[in-house]
């Protein structure tokens, strides 16, 4: 009898023990983040470090605040192949749906790299209702769909550049050359893909049509194609002043490299990721001297000493991973958006999505890439000025190559300089 | 532009005359269809790659040692895949192309993708051919190409091995009344066939970067320079190379460069409606005529 007692005493006690310490077992269980990209990539490979870098952080400084308790982050990953040629967007889509089904995530970060995958994708997210902080896609039609449809689609954010926003960017670069130099004849070149097309549409549409620019050629190229001989014959011929890139695969260096060799007469300016990070001097053989590129945003791959937030950003990864960021899009706004998400949670003291999203509609933050807003179509806004907006940067590569910031004003750190044998029309 | 154009159709004949040479070679003699073709220029360029940085060995010295493996899993290949299932016409399709499935994901998995995968020029000279600058890279290509060319003739025409290649692509069973054995002719066959598209990588990956989905690539065009040039045989790729060479670029040149892909797949469809052999394909000539 006694013993029966004993055990009754005892499983009561664990009981009571149980229910006390319940609540703090709960608060302990993580918030997952669930990193949906194309991880083979390299944007996507040094994206999620940077969600890494972000969440180590705030879980070292004690977690995020739910209400009474805090939690701690915890990253699950799943890669989404779309950004590889012949993939699909169906098969990205499913992996999309495998992450939220089996993780079951918080939030979303990072995101498809095709933006044809993102539309699609965005039923999905919908559907689950879970909270995306996409840093890489940029095809304008995602703020379209959920200006359309805002109940539906909410739950899609977008933190890094978007093509209008690059558009102000190229703009703002053509016509700093146009002014420098008097150059007003170009040929478009782009990767035939959604974002790249509708960029070089946009710069053509809204720019080079009111400036008095004239569009000699606009050619787009297949993901994996590497020769691009008979474009550069073309703009040679036609007296192409300037060549505007814009291309995200890892070949469009080769196009570098081939205006180099091949001679041609006019200035490189536009985007073309691999030759975004400081590896890519030695990776192109030198090549590249005089091109100006653009790093979506700053403090990927490139930082601006005139905003010690970037420099202290791209320190603290080579710090960690023992190199330096080489991808110019993605990496900032992904360390950013752990950030973004933390704020949101706390804002609102809830894991609800509901409540997340109007957490994130909320955000105002200073950080790594100047001031962080986002707008009515949740596209985070960018302009010239880190203290007002994100930015992006547009740097040129010197023949002893070093990047050097030429655009924006509120960051250049000298004037466009013209490539070696090439004469101002001024 | 126009004598550019024509310069860099050339070159660009030559780069898929390199890239479908090997194919055509091992089936030629095999009669094997080789879909691991792509996976092996691939693992070639791979191989360069690791041994030029991470053993930090000459170039050459890469190149040759990543040559010669290739060729020695070309031949492993063979002998223990292959040649269980040797003239089953699909289940060799299938067991290739498994292979090189394989080999390009495991790759991917791997994580071996990026700009900073690839291999170094010759040299970063260029000279003024007809107008336009041409880097001695693809110079190169051409110079060498001729050489491969020239000498497979050669091989073929005045080798005991080259010899033994060419008796059992006219007929295996005659050939085997001569002492000639066919397994060991087709090993090397397929092992020459890695062997050249190792050259092939080494040579035109320079040009751009070593992908996994540079493999498929790789795979598609062999297939469509063969197909229209006709299975096994090389004139017909040295032919269809300068067809669809020369369409490309001047697709590229004067209609538009989004249009360049579909060239060499309509050609395969046009060859295969009006002469399903090929230009110069003797494989099925017998059925066509009945």
């Amino acid at each position: 009898m006694k013993r029966k007692r004993l055990i009754i005493g005892v499983m009561l006690a664990v009981m009571c023990a149980w229910s006390v310490a319940a609540p703090n077992v709960r608060a302990a269980e993580p918030i997952v983040i669930g990193v949906a990209t194309s991880l083979g990539f390299l944007e996507g490979k040094e994206s999620i470090k940077a969600v890494q870098m972000a969440v180590d952080e705030i879980n070292a400084a004690g977690g995020v605040k739910v209400g009474a308790g805090t939690r701690p982050f915890k990253v699950e990953s799943i890669d989404l192949r779309d950004a590889a040629p012949g993939v699909p967007v169906p098969e990205a889509l499913l992996g999309l749906e495998k992450i939220i089904l089996e993780k079951k995530p918080t939030a979303l970060m990072v995101g498809p790299f095709r933006s044809e995958a993102l539309i699609a994708g965005m039923d999905i997210i919908a559907k689950y209702k879970v909270p995306l902080l996409g840093t890489i896609a940029m095809a304008p039609g995602s703020e379209k769909k959920i200006k359309e449809e805002p109940q539906k689609y909410k739950y899609v954010f977008r933190t890094c550049l978007n093509a209008v926003h690059l558009v102000k960017f190229l703009s703002g670069t053509m016509g700093a050359i146009n002014k420098q130099f008097g150059f007003n004849k170009v040929y478009v070149m782009t990767q035939d893909v959604a974002w790249a097309r509708a960029t070089a549409d946009l710069v053509k549409k809204l720019y080079f049509d009111k400036s008095g620019w004239t569009v000699l050629g606009m050619e787009s190229y297949p993901t994996g194609t590497s020769d691009f001989s008979s474009a550069l014959m073309k703009a040679r011929a036609q007296g192409a002043q300037v060549i505007m890139p814009v291309f995200d695969m890892p070949q469009s260096g080769t196009l570098v490299k081939q205006w180099n060799t091949m001679k041609v007469p006019a200035i490189m300016a536009g985007f073309i990721s691999p030759l975004a990070g400081s590896e890519a001097w030695k990776i192109f053989d030198g090549k590249i001297g005089g091109v100006l590129n653009t790093t979506f945003e700053l403090g990927s791959a490139m930082a601006a000493s005139k905003l010690p937030a970037s420099t202290n950003f791209m320190q603290k990864y080579q710090k960690k991973y023992g190199q330096e960021i080489q991808a110019g899009h993605g990496p900032a706004p992904s360390y950013e958006s752990v950030y973004i998400l933390k704020e949101a949670i706390e804002r609102t003291g809830s894991l609800d999505p509901d409540a997340i999203v109007a957490g994130l509609e909320k955000t105002d933050r200073q950080g790594v890439m100047g001031r962080i807003r986002y707008d009515a179509g949740h596209q985070a806004v960018y302009g010239f000025d880190p203290a007002e907006t994100g930015v992006s940067l547009v740097s040129q590569w010197t023949d002893s190559g070093k990047r050097i910031v030429v655009f924006p004003d509120s960051l250049a750190e000298n004037a466009i300089q013209l490539p070696t044998g090439l004469k101002s029309a001024k | 532009m126009f004598a550019g154009t024509i310069v860099f159709a050339l070159i660009n004949s030559f780069i898929l005359i390199l890239m479908a040479i090997g194919f055509n070679l091992t089936f030629g003699i095999s009669g094997v269809a080789n879909f691991a073709y792509g996976a092996l220029y691939i693992m070639s360029a791979y191989m360069s790659w690791t041994m030029l940085n991470l053993l930090h060995l000459p170039f050459w010295a890469s190149a040759v040692l990543s040559i010669g493996f290739t060729m020695i899993s070309g031949a492993l290949m063979y002998r223990f895949v292959l040649l269980r299932v040797r003239g089953q016409a699909l289940s060799e399709v299938i067991a290739t192309f498994g292979i090189g499935l394989a080999i390009l994901e495991l790759f991917r998995y791997l994580g071996l993708v990026g700009f900073e995968y690839t291999l170094p020029v010759f040299s970063n000279e260029s000279f003024m051919i007809a107008g336009a600058y041409v880097d001695i890279q693809r110079i190169a290509i051409v110079l060498i190409g001729l050489l491969l060319v020239l000498g497979l003739w050669l091989f073929t025409h005045f080798t005991a091995t080259g010899l033994a290649f060419r008796a059992i692509a006219q007929d295996e069973r005659t050939a085997l009344t001569f002492g000639i054995d066919s397994d060991w002719a087709a090993t090397l066959s397929v092992s020459f066939g890695a062997g050249l598209a190792a050259i092939a990588a080494t040579i035109i990956i320079p040009l751009g970067s070593i992908a996994p989905d540079e493999g498929y690539d790789v795979l598609i065009k062999a297939l469509a320079i063969c197909i229209i040039g006709g299975l096994g045989s090389t004139g017909g790729v040295i032919v269809a190379g300068f067809i669809v060479g020369f369409a490309e670029r001047f697709t590229d040149t004067y209609i538009g460069s989004h249009w360049t892909m579909i060239v060499s797949l309509a050609a395969i469809l046009l060859v295969l409606a009006i002469k399903p052999s090929g230009l110069f394909g003797r494989q099925k000539e017998l059925e066509e005529r009945i």
